[in-house]
C-alpha cells in the first residue's frame, strides 16, 4: 500500500512555496515529484522592459540570500557586451563581497543543517557568528541583504583603511570560532550518525542529472566555476576546490565547511592585496548588438545568465538559471528510498531555503483500511531496521 | 588543449553538421540544424565528454525560435544553437541523452510553446494550472493584459 504525501505548496513548515509530492510505502519514499511555479514572478519578461542599470537591481531581487551572485553574474555579462574593463580595485571589492556573501550563506546553511539534524546548539552558535559577517557586509555595502554594490563598470562604494582592518579582525574571529564549532560537530557522534548515509547521490547520478555546486562536489565531482572559468580575480588568489566523496549529507556539510575556510583565506588575500586606483569606469547607456554567456559560482552552485542585446538600452533576452533549479532533478533521486524523517535534511542539503518540512504533513489518498493494520507492524520493523540499513560512512575527511 | 585545437577537432568530427564560432576565450558557439540536435549532442557527449548541461535558453527572434543548449567541460563552454521555425515549433528531446535536461525542456515548453518531442515527462512546470491554452509568455508578441478584477459576491 502506498500513500501520497503532499508537502506544500502552502505549508506551515515551508518558507517558500513549492509542492513536493512523496509517494511513500511505510516509512520509505518510493517516488518523489516536484512542482514549481508558485513563486514565478516573470522576471525574464520584466527584464526586457528595463534598461541595463535598472536590471542590476531587478536581478539582485531574484534571491534574498545570494542576491549579490545574480547581480554580479548579470554585471559581468553586461560588461562583456559593452567591452568594458572594470578597474582592478573595483573587481577586488566586488568579489570580496561575493566571498563575504558565501560565508554568510554557508554559515546560515550549516545552522539549518544542524537544526534539521536536531543539533540546535550548533544552529544557534553558527547563526550568532553569522551576525559578524552580516555586520561586515553592512559596513562595506550599507545593506544587510541587497547589497546594491555592483554597477556596470565596477562597484559603487570604496573601502577605507579602517574598514579593511575591521574585515580582517572579523574574519580572524570567524575562523577561530568556526574551527572550534566544526571540531565539535565532527566529533559529535550523534550528529555525524544522523547525517551520514542520508540522501545518497552517486557521482554517476550527479553527472547525469547535471547537479551543481556543493551537491555535485560532495559526490566527488570537482567542478567549480571559480576554478575552471576564473572570472576576474580568482586566478590571482590561492585556493582549492573543496570536495568530498561520501555522496551524502555528511559530505555536503564537509564541503561547505571546507569552502568556508577557503573563503576566509580568499577574503584575507583580497583585503591585503587590494590594489589602489579607481573603483569604477563610466559605462555607456547602450550595448552593441551581441550575445554573451556569464557564469558565476554562487554559494549554491553554478549560476548562469545568457544575455542577448539588440543595440538599444534594454536587453533583447535575459535568461537566468539559478543553481537550485539545476539541483531539483538530483533531489528527486536523493529522496527516493529515503525515509520520511530524512525529507527535510535531504531537501535542506541542497540549500533551497526550505526546511522543517516534516513537522506537519497530511496523509491523503490511497488509503485502504485492512492493509494499514499489517503496516503498523511493518512500520515498526522498518523503523527498527533503519539504523542497520543506513549506509553509515563516518569516514569523511574533515579539514583539520 | 587550446581553443583552436578543440575547434579543429570538433569541426573534423562533426563535419558539415556544425558551424563553429568562437567570439571570445572559453566560449564556443556551435550552430546545428534542428534535425541534427540529438545526433550532435550524443556525439559531443561520447567523443568529447560533454556531459554537463547548464540550461537551455530560448530566444524569440521574431521569425524563428532559437534554442541555445549551454554545455560546459572544465576547459571550455560549448553553446549549441539551433533554430526552429515559428510555424512548426517542434524539436526533439535530448533528455534520453542528458537526463538533467528534463526541467529545462519542460520550461521551454511552458514559456515558448515549443513542442519537445519524446520528452519523458511533459507536464507543465512553472505556469499555473489554470493558465489559458496557447498563451506563451516569453514569445515577443505576448503582452500581459491584466484581467479585470472580480470581487466574489461583490458588485464590481
Amino acid at each position: 500500500m502506498s500513500f501520497q504525501i503532499p508537502i506544500g505548496p502552502q505549508h506551515p513548515a515551508l518558507k517558500e512555496p513549492i509542492s513536493l509530492r512523496m509517494t511513500v510505502e511505510g516509512e520509505v519514499i518510493t517516488d518523489a515529484d516536484i512542482r514549481l511555479g508558485y513563486n514565478h514572478r516573470g522576471i525574464e519578461k520584466l527584464a526586457e522592459e528595463r534598461n541595463w542599470i535598472q536590471n542590476i537591481y531587478l536581478m539582485e531581487r531574484i534571491c534574498g540570500i545570494c542576491s549579490h551572485s545574480h547581480a554580479t553574474c548579470y554585471v559581468q555579462a553586461v560588461e562583456r557586451l559593452m567591452e568594458l574593463v572594470p578597474p582592478k580595485r573595483g573587481l577586488y571589492i566586488r568579489y570580496l563581497v561575493s566571498e563575504l556573501e558565501r560565508v554568510h550563506s554557508h554559515l546560515l546553511w550549516l545552522g539549518v543543517a544542524g537544526h534539521e539534524a536536531g543539533f540546535d546548539s550548533f544552529f544557534m552558535y553558527t547563526w550568532r557568528d553569522r551576525e559578524i559577517v552580516m555586520d561586515l557586509l553592512e559596513m562595506v555595502s550599507g545593506n544587510r541583504v541587497h547589497y546594491a554594490i555592483n554597477t556596470v563598470g565596477g562597484v559603487r562604494r570604496d573601502l577605507d583603511e579602517g574598514q579593511k582592518a575591521k574585515i580582517l579582525e572579523g574574519v580572524a574571529m570567524l575562523r577561530k570560532r568556526s574551527v572550534y564549532y566544526f571540531k565539535i560537530g565532527a566529533s559529535e557522534p550523534s550528529f555525524v550518525a544522523r547525517i551520514a548515509g542520508v540522501g545518497l547521490l552517486t557521482k554517476e547520478q550527479a553527472v547525469a542529472l547535471c547537479a551543481v555546486g556543493p551537491t555535485a562536489r560532495a559526490s566527488g565531482w570537482d567542478r567549480d566555476v571559480r576554478k575552471e572559468d576564473p572570472y576576474a580575480v580568482y586566478d590571482e588568489l590561492e585556493w582549492e576546490v573543496a570536495t568530498a566523496d561520501t555522496c551524502d549529507v555528511l559530505g555536503r556539510v564537509v564541503v561547505r565547511v571546507k569552502e568556508l575556510l577557503q573563503s576566509y583565506n580568499m577574503i584575507e588575500q583580497m583585503v591585503q592585496g587590494l590594489p589602489a586606483g579607481d573603483i569604477t569606469v563610466k559605462a555607456p547607456r547602450k550595448a552593441k548588438p551581441g550575445e554573451t554567456v556569464s557564469r558565476y559560482e554562487a554559494p549554491r552552485g553554478e549560476n548562469i545568465h545568457y544575455i542577448k542585446s539588440n543595440g538599444t538600452e534594454k536587453p533583447e533576452r535575459l535568461k537566468v538559471r539559478a543553481p537550485t533549479l539545476a539541483n531539483y532533478a538530483a533531489t528527486v533521486v536523493m529522496l527516493k528510498n529515503g525515509f520520511i524523517a530524512d525529507i527535510p535534511l535531504i531537501f535542506a542539503a541542497i540549500d533551497p531555503c526550505i526546511c522543517c518540512a516534516e513537522r506537519s504533513v497530511t496523509l491523503v489518498d490511497g488509503r485502504s483500511g485492512e492493509e494499514s493494520i499489517v503496516r503498523t507492524s511493518d512500520l515498526r520493523r522498518r523503523a527498527l531496521a533503519r539504523p542497520a540499513n543506513a549506509l553509515v560512512k563516518g569516514k569523511a575527511v574533515w579539514p583539520f | 588543449m587550446t581553443d583552436a585545437e578543440l575547434i579543429a577537432k570538433l569541426q573534423a568530427d562533426l563535419g558539415s553538421r556544425a558551424e563553429i564560432a568562437s567570439p571570445g576565450p572559453r566560449r564556443l558557439f556551435l550552430k546545428v540544424a534542428a534535425a541534427d540536435i540529438v545526433t550532435v549532442v550524443t556525439r559531443i557527449r561520447d567523443a568529447f565528454g560533454v556531459v554537463f548541461l547548464s540550461t537551455i535558453s530560448g530566444v524569440d527572434t521574431g521569425t524563428a525560435f532559437e534554442l541555445l543548449y549551454h554545455f560546459s567541460i572544465p576547459e571550455q563552454d560549448l553553446n549549441v544553437r539551433t533554430e526552429i521555425p515559428r510555424e512548426v515549433p517542434r524539436v526533439a528531446s535530448i533528455s534520453p541523452v542528458i537526463p538533467g535536461a528534463i526541467l529545462y525542456e519542460r520550461e521551454i515548453q511552458d514559456m515558448f510553446g515549443i513542442v519537445v518531442e519524446g520528452i519523458p515527462d511533459g507536464r507543465p512546470l512553472v505556469l499555473p494550472d489554470d493558465w489559458p491554452e496557447g498563451q506563451f509568455p516569453l514569445r515577443k508578441d505576448w503582452k500581459f493584459v491584466r484581467p479585470a478584477e472580480v470581487i466574489p459576491g461583490g458588485e464590481s
